[in-house]
């Protein structure tokens, strides 16, 4: 008897809610594996109604990994909207802001979401398969990334009051200056952050050595890669123009992110929650791409601070400068990103300017229409607003980072299940597998959907006429 | 004195006092949410439900005469748990999303008195029935969703600022805040005073210019003068990071009593102008930038020669939205140093120097403080239009509608306060009529005057301005039975003997009478002689000391001849553009000084923010430019005030 | 003594409460300590253990089938439930859609939203769970301590983790209850 279909419920360490069904053929094989994205919450039709400088206090609550992302793309959005450009230390601030949550969410995620699987194995006992299994058996690591989030929390919390939906960034600036007291205390941690972030490199090449073969066959394929890039095409997370290249690396276009529009357009599919975002001139699914680490380090061509420009060398070389397919390595790459986050912390606090009291350009006047762009963690953030004369939002548009990737997330777990799975035989590790292909990703499913979801895991095994065969449940008490 | 028993301790209280009032004396608290100590008591969200011994059900505190005997229980089990479910009712009636309120985190009184009952959740969900945010406003958003229907708002709107625009419409669970007749707010009659963001509770009405820039818990409070006009209201600049975030009325202020009016308010917050950055020369027609040293060095050589010529010398005029210490030595410089004839104010006297004359002529003053006509019960405004100028003392008159006090017009042309006069008197001559109406007092016996003719008086008063007789002893009747009459009186009186009728009159009706003067130092400008009209007549010289003042282009227009034109103001304008030598300063939040406000008062603007490095205070110019022209700087500017006989009695 | 059970879930909420948590940093040591944390969104276990949980902590408000199905299953397979959050105890942001019809908020997202191609349309496969109404966790099932905030503060959320884990019910009042 082979299955007709299995279904993976939840998708764990992830933040949001996705599920998966494997369709199977006749002959035991994958036939497709379909990643649900299983929640809506409609961020873009109940702002409606509200005000343009209310949406950096609003829209957070989209994520709380990455509410600083949308906290500062509702803001630039805003500053669009009311032609009111921050004077260049209120830009310093939110860029500062911008790392620690860039530090905070990448730690945590190669620590803590997806460390397990690469510290602890694919196939250990999903009992310990976990931070707390990790602050078990690996107590050092464990501690230090705790403290290597903390370090990025703490930065937003110095600046914006609290760690999560911090209050600071309003269009045409920011609140807040920064003291010295701050300033000492941030750089004091830097240190610490650079090693806690160079041991993690460590532990994913001596990965990456040790487990080559899967990385060479786990969801290998080609697709266009976008990310914001400096005037020189080096890796910019806070502000610049779109850059999108293709499965060689080729620039296809560069362009200011405000006339997205132009160039990109969201595909709908029945069966996900989630949209597939693609680039209109190469038309869907011909035009997919992806973004976040991975994605990004595709698109630039070298990273402006020295640790992280180094390691990004290494990283290029390993496809001969030719753009990295393997979705294992946006664990990698991600690491890399922090690296570079946690330079350019020194760098924006050694800048004289981020001490300046100049942080609010209150001269406004109101276009009707802005768009806010930011490199949230998992990928390019794309904030919209129409708004009437009096600043009241009459339409949202959001295309929310992770949305980005879906495609590819797709694709990685109809992949990763073709390649592992074989009808007649299911392990839980290799379920685990189909979720890693999701996991590495680091997607941020409440932000893509605008919305959330978790559910339980469960797989269950079915035959032809629909029979419950088997059932797999991730600890799940019988 | 009364004595009654609150949670089991014996407390004194004065008659009339609620049981709020005497509970609050006593130091026994009891939470509150639609009262405000500057409000008449409302009893409408029933959160100060307190026990009284022998009544059937709690009864509101707040509302409540306190009785002698009376003994009441705050804080019993019952009490308690009304409170609680009082503040559920209210949540439950409006969509309430702390999460990304404006004033969510210690501003919002709404959630902190959720707080102080211990609650971490409502017991009710709301229907999450949705209503619009009225945006409209420049300055004020409504946004309905967070009202808790107190009327703190419309209670300020009608008994601090008299405007009564906003009100409430339909009833029970329909009931809804509106302007006007359910306008949206900014088509509405609204001023702009913010008084009402000032006492709303939650985020239902917020000033979108300081949204989300500090909560009073990350703000510096700045207690300090206004100096939009000569009232010198006394108000509250928070700033943060040097920035200033709000303006608020200072509720315990002596001039105001915590209402400001949107000059105060808002207009600090939208100003847009564009400041001199750097002591400026004119070299080749262009101006260019020079150190602080070439710019005072170019001044004094160009004025030096000048001085003591008259027509053909220097003209030197001076904003009165400077302080006192800088118009006297400005007075030091020009007048006494350099001996120039040309030494007045951007006012020109126009507001001041008619009833200067007319105190020196009297030898003593006739006016009296703005306190007693804040408790008139009738006003009469001649020739002044009090509603788009020193809007405050438009608030008071306005506001003592509420306690139906009269008011009387006196104008040549339409008054903004037509519709809610009782009386308006018409005619090209103020003094004829103030004549009339001592005739018409005389005649009707309401009052005695032996050296009036009073039907000879009255026949000539009705022939000149063409109001009757009727009209006339209508007026006298209304004047006569007020228990505390005021005259305000506008700069457009012009004349020394229509003035001194006036005078007269309110000397017969027993009343007050208050002159407006202009900007915040025009009575200080007054008593430095400083106060003559500007002609500006082959002076070759011209040195202004603007400040952060917006010259008017009539002004500019007068010194188009000058060939030499010095200039110290914050911002660019037409004036500064023309000059040859521009000098930056601080603008008057950035710097500290005194002003004689219009009924006498010496109060000090204390610096809320520290100004740019290229500014220098008005003080600091004066000074250097002093020193440069070996003129010495005389400090009595307090005493020189009191060396004129002024129209009111000065502190 | 065996350590008391902890699950926790989250739901139409944006994880937020569960990074709050999280930001105990190494606190947490201290809660593995006290309890044993079971299923939760960031540990592999899939769902709360069918005979039981001590503690079951729901973030987020029930906005849709799936949900409801979450709230269902925790309450009854946990002794204690907690509301944490903002969302989970009256419904949070995201209740901002129960100002429009469901049908206006899909059809926004999913066709006329300015980036949607032209062949938008609502997602309807059997699989995905279906939105309703938004509402407040204990408008679904009874709920014994409510945690408010958006986020709760972390040393709140430490306290009443520590006194849970120590078989104390936790009062959040004074000190504890303040906006962070």
């Amino acid at each position: 008897m082979v299955a007709q279909k299995i279904t993976i419920e939840p998708v764990t360490r992830i933040e949001g809610h996705a599920k998966i069904t494997i369709r199977m053929k006749d002959d035991g094989n994958v036939d497709h594996a379909y990643l649900h994205i299983n929640e809506f919450r409609g961020f873009e039709k109940f702002c409606e109604g509200r005000m343009v400088f209310e949406m950096p206090m609003i829209t957070p609550r989209i994520c709380g990994i990455c509410p600083v992302s949308h906290h500062l793309a509702a803001a630039k959005a805003g500053d669009d909207l009311l032609s009111c450009p921050p004077p260049r230390p209120a830009s310093l601030l939110r860029e500062l802001m911008h790392m620690g949550q860039i530090i905070q969410s990448h730690g945590m995620h190669f620590f803590e979401l997806a460390g397990p699987d690469l510290l602890l194995g694919f196939d250990a006992d999903p009992a310990i398969r976990n931070v707390v299994g990790l602050i078990q058996t690996a107590p050092d690591i464990a501690v230090k990334a705790v403290q290597l989030r903390k370090f990025g929390q703490d930065i937003i919390f110095r600046l914006g009051g609290r760690r999560v939906h911090p209050v600071f960034a309003i269009p045409g600036g920011v609140n807040k200056a920064l003291d010295t007291a701050n300033r000492d205390a941030i750089l004091a941690g830097i240190d610490d952050a650079l090693a806690t972030t160079q041991l993690g490199i460590q532990i994913i090449r001596d990965w990456a050595e040790k487990n080559m073969e899967d990385i060479q066959k786990f969801g290998v394929f080609p697709t266009g890669y976008l990310g914001l890039v400096t005037p020189n095409n080096s890796l910019e997370l806070y502000d610049g123009d779109i850059r999108l290249v293709d499965k060689d690396g080729k620039q296809l276009e560069k362009f200011d992110g405000r006339n997205y529009l132009d160039y990109i357009a969201e595909h709908v599919e029945s069966w996900s929650y989630l949209k597939f975002p693609y680039y209109k001139k190469m038309g869907y699914p011909q035009g997919v791409y992806r973004v976040g680490p991975l994605g990004r380090l595709n698109a630039v061509d070298q990273i402006d601070t020295p640790l992280a420009n180094e390691e990004f060398k290494r990283y290029r070389a390993i496809n001969n400068g030719a753009p990295i397919e393997n979705t294992l390595y946006f664990h990698y790459a991600r690491l890399i990103e922090t690296l570079f986050a946690v330079e350019k912390v020194k760098v924006l606090l050694e800048d004289e300017d981020i001490m300046s009291t100049d942080i609010l350009n209150t001269r406004q006047t109101n276009k009707g229409e802005g768009v806010g762009i930011i490199e949230a963690p998992r990928g390019t953030l794309f904030h919209h607003y129409k708004a009437d004369a009096n600043g009241k939002l009459t339409k949202v548009n959001l295309i929310v980072a992770t949305g980005n990737n879906n495609w590819a997330m797709c694709e990685a777990v109809d992949s990763v299940a073709k390649t592992y799975i074989n009808g007649n035989e299911i392990r839980e590790g290799l379920l685990n597998r189909v979720e890693a292909a999701v996991r590495a990703h680091d997607p941020c499913l409440s932000c893509s959907t605008h919305a959330v979801g978790q559910m339980p895991m469960v797989v269950e095994i079915v035959d032809q006429q629909g029979n419950l065969m088997q059932s797999l449940s991730r600890n799940v008490n019988e | 004195m009364i004595t009654l028993t609150i949670d089991g301790k014996q407390v004194e209280a004065k008659e009339g006092m609620t049981v709020l009032e005497a509970a609050k004396a006593s130091g026994i608290h009891i939470p509150t949410l639609c009262h405000h100590p500057s409000l008449t008591p409302y009893g409408g969200c029933r959160l100060c439900l307190v026990e009284i011994e022998g009544a059937r059900t709690l009864q509101p505190s707040c509302t409540m005469p306190a009785g002698n005997g009376m003994v009441i229980k705050t804080n019993t089990e019952t009490v308690r748990t009304t409170r609680k479910f009082v503040l559920d009712m209210i949540f439950s009636e409006r969509n309430h999303f702390c999460p990304y309120c404006e004033v969510s985190g210690g501003d919002c009184e709404l959630q902190k008195s959720a707080y102080e009952q211990g609650m971490t959740h409502w017991s009710f969900q709301p229907n999450w029935i949705p209503f619009e945010v009225d945006a409209s406003h420049p300055y004020i958003i409504m946004d309905q969703n967070r009202c808790i229907l107190c009327r703190r708002c419309v209670r300020a709107c009608a008994e601090l600022v008299g405007n009564s625009t906003l009100g409430f419409e339909e009833r029970g669970a329909k009931s809804q805040l509106i302007a006007d007749l359910a306008v949206p707010l900014g088509e509405s009659s609204c001023i702009s005073c913010g008084t009402c963001v000032q006492v709303c509770p939650t985020g239902s009405l917020i000033d979108r210019w300081s949204a989300y820039r500090g909560l009073e818990k990350d703000v510096e409070s700045h207690p300090t003068i206004c100096v939009g006009c000569s009232i010198g209201c006394n108000i509250d600049v928070q700033t943060r990071n040097n920035s200033i975030v709000r303006i608020y009325g200072d509720w315990d202020g002596g001039v105001n009593g915590g209402v400001i009016c949107k000059v105060g308010r808002f207009y600090p917050m939208t100003d847009q102008r564009e400041r001199i950055t750097s002591p400026m020369m004119r070299v080749d027609g262009q101006l260019k930038k020079v150190s602080w040293e070439e710019a005072l060095e170019a001044i004094a050589k160009k004025l030096q020669p000048l001085a003591g010529k008259d027509g053909d010398g220097m003209a030197a005029v001076a904003s009165t939205r400077l302080s006192t210490e800088s118009l006297h030595l400005f007075k030091n410089i020009f007048k006494d140093g350099l001996k120039s004839s040309m030494v007045t104010t951007t006012e020109q006297g126009v507001n001041t120097s008619i009833f200067s004359k007319v105190a020196e002529q009297l030898g003593k003053p006739f006016e009296a403080k703005l306190d007693d006509v804040e408790k008139a019960d009738l006003f009469i405004v001649v020739g002044a239009d009090i509603v788009n100028e020193h809007e405050v003392i438009g608030f008071f008159v306005k506001r003592a509608r509420l306690e139906n006090s009269a008011l009387y017009l006196v104008d040549q042309s339409t008054n903004s306060l037509e519709n809610l006069a009782d009386g308006v008197l018409r005619a090209e001559s103020y003094g004829e009529i103030a004549k009339g109406i001592k005739a018409a007092m005389v005649k009707l016996g309401l009052a005695e005057d032996p050296s009036i003719q009073p039907d000879a008086l009255l026949a000539e008063a009705v022939k000149a301005t063409e109001i009757s007789d009727e009209v006339f002893m209508k007026a006298a009747y209304a004047f006569a039975s007020a228990q505390q009459p005021a005259i305000i009186m506008g700069s457009s009186v012009s004349e020394m003997q229509c003035i001194k009728e006036w005078v007269s009159l309110s000397e017969m009706i027993k009343g007050s009478m208050v002159t407006l003067k202009g900007g915040a130092n025009s009575l200080a400008a007054a008593q430095y002689n400083l106060d003559t009209a500007l002609k500006v007549n082959g002076h070759q010289a011209a040195f202004i000391a603007l400040g952060d003042e917006d010259p008017t282009e009539k002004f500019n227009a007068l010194f188009e001849k000058v060939s030499f034109l010095a200039v110290q103001a914050t911002y660019v304008s037409r004036l500064s553009a023309r000059a040859d030598v521009v000098l930056p300063v601080q603008n008057w939040a950035e710097q500290n000084g005194h002003y004689l406000n219009s009924d006498g008062r010496l109060q000090e603007s204390i610096a809320a923010i520290t100004g740019p490095a290229y500014a220098w205070s008005n003080q600091q110019v004066l000074e250097s430019l002093a020193k440069k022209l070996g003129v010495e700087a005389k400090s009595d500017w307090n005493a020189e005030l009191h060396n004129r006989q002024a129209m009111v009695t000065i502190q | 003594m065996t350590k008391p059970k902890i699950s926790s879930d989250w739901m139409a909420g944006c994880s937020g409460c569960h990074m709050s948590l999280l930001d105990i940093d190494e606190r947490i040591i201290k809660v593995a300590e006290l309890a044993d944390i079971r299923a939760t969104p960031i540990t592999d276990l899939k769902e709360p253990d069918e005979d039981g949980v001590a503690v079951g902590i729901l973030e987020g408000g029930v906005n849709n089938t799936a949900n409801e199905e979450q709230a269902h299953r925790m309450r009854s397979r946990c002794k204690i439930l907690v509301a944490l959050g903002d969302c989970a105890v009256f419904g949070g942001v995201p209740a901002m859609r129960n100002y429009f019809t469901l049908e206006e908020s899909l059809r926004r997202a999913y066709i006329e939203t300015e980036s949607t191609d032209s062949e938008g349309k609502i997602p309807d496969d059997p699989e995905l769970c279906v939105p309703t109404r938004v509402r407040a966790l204990h408008e679904v099932v009874p709920v014994d301590l409510f945690v408010p905030g958006c986020p709760p503060d972390p040393d709140v959320i430490f306290y009443v983790l520590s006194e849970l884990a120590q078989g104390r019910m936790p009062e959040i009042k004074e000190d504890m209850l303040h906006w962070h």
